[in-house]
């Protein structure tokens, strides 16, 4: 009767457990990223990655009709300016927090289709700081670091938004 | 005393232990319960969402990561036909036409989430770049071996077999890049593509 206690009190805590684990997932794999990607590269640059294939393996299900590029950053520096062309065929620059919310997004499609041949600048800063501070597209991070992630058409011709890729950056202020 | 602190330590070993198997086998099941169902393609809304629940992150964290928002782009995923998982000994017709969104693809993943190494280095076709019949509509043909037409080539996934978990040999990712309002109100009907299992070895 003890040892049937004793399991039924494992099996309960373990089935709630694993909503605490998921809950730790997704920290977990931004973590691991953000700490390859400064391996890789320092943090608040731009990235600009090849066309995935077979070899890309840093991060699930590259899009082979995609051109990427990332900037992994970290505010604790201060705010940071992001600059890009914006092409004519699909281009979105979205954000993420480093629980994998995707807070923030900024793209040439729906109501923002006259973004095309425009340049994009964001400011991007942490909440310690006041956006009415910053002039222009200003964008509060919910954590001091996170992910921006660019992602452009490779379909058809692709010089002209791997070229915008290319033009593109993340910086310090 | 001892004796005590060694059945706790054992119980909490156990439940951690069972935790991790517990999610684990919720995570191998995809989207599952949290998922919504359009024929053999499955998608989730609330995918790159804040509002998606715990066990949905954690399932998009290791088999999604970083994907997008529903408005800005649609994931709906295909890993059996009829309910049998997708094999590498079978060929599969996808029929298709096109479909309310910007632009979208069409993507093979070996079980490991990666894209699968073919000597083609074909890993995907989109509205672009298929061969299509003069109505408009499309075929792809799924295999390992060559085939006429659009052949979208698999074959066993990168990573060491022993570590596969699951029960299907690759999936099928359908992305619908700024997705019509159908996909966004109604996506459990909205119109998709069609896979059909062939031949057998």
């Amino acid at each position: 009767m003890k040892v049937l206690k004793w399991l039924l009190c494992i099996v309960v805590v373990a089935w709630a457990g694993q909503y605490l684990l998921a809950l730790m997932v997704p920290n977990l794999m931004m973590e691991t990223i953000y700490t390859f990607g400064a391996s890789e590269n320092d943090y608040n640059q731009l990235v600009v990655a090849p066309v995935p294939d077979e070899t890309s393996r840093s991060v699930v299900r590259p899009s082979p009709d995609l051109l990427y590029a990332s900037c992994i950053y970290n505010l604790k520096g201060g705010p940071l300016s992001i600059e890009a062309p914006v092409p004519a065929r699909y281009w979105s620059m979205q954000f993420y927090q480093m629980n994998t919310d995707n807070y923030a997004s900024v793209t040439n499609q729906r109501g923002e289709k006259n973004r095309a041949g425009s340049r994009v600048n964001i400011t991007l800063i942490s909440q310690q700081d006041n956006p009415a501070d910053y002039e222009g597209e200003v964008i509060q991070s919910p954590t001091e670091r996170g992910i921006v992630l660019l992602r452009v058409s490779a379909i058809g011709d692709r010089t002209e938004q791997q070229a915008a890729l290319e033009a593109s950056s993340c910086s310090s202020i | 005393m001892l004796k005590l602190g060694i059945k706790l330590l054992s119980a909490a070993v156990l439940t951690v232990l069972l935790s991790v198997v517990l999610l684990g086998r919720n995570i191998s099941q995809g989207l599952g319960d949290m998922s919504i169902q359009n024929g053999d393609w499955s998608t989730s809304l609330a995918t790159g969402s804040k509002d998606a629940g715990a066990m949905l992150k954690a399932t998009v964290a290791l088999g999604g990561l970083l994907a997008s928002s529903a408005e800005n782009s649609i994931y709906y995923r295909l890993r059996s036909v009829g309910g049998e998982p997708l094999r590498l000994n079978c060929s599969y017709r996808i029929e298709g036409n096109d479909y309310e969104a910007n632009w979208w693809s069409i993507t093979a993943y070996g079980w490991d989430n990666y894209l699968i190494p073919n000597a083609e280095k074909r890993y995907s076709f989109n509205n672009e770049n298929l061969v299509r019949n003069i109505d408009g509509s499309w075929v792809i043909t799924v295999a390992a071996t060559k085939q006429a037409g659009n052949w979208l080539p698999v074959g066993p996934a990168g990573a060491p077999a022993w570590r596969n978990m699951g029960d299907y040999d690759y999936d099928l990712l359908l992305r619908l890049y700024t997705p019509g309002d159908a996909y966004l109100t109604t996506p459990q009907s909205a119109a998709l593509p069609t896979v059909i299992r062939e031949a057998c070895q």
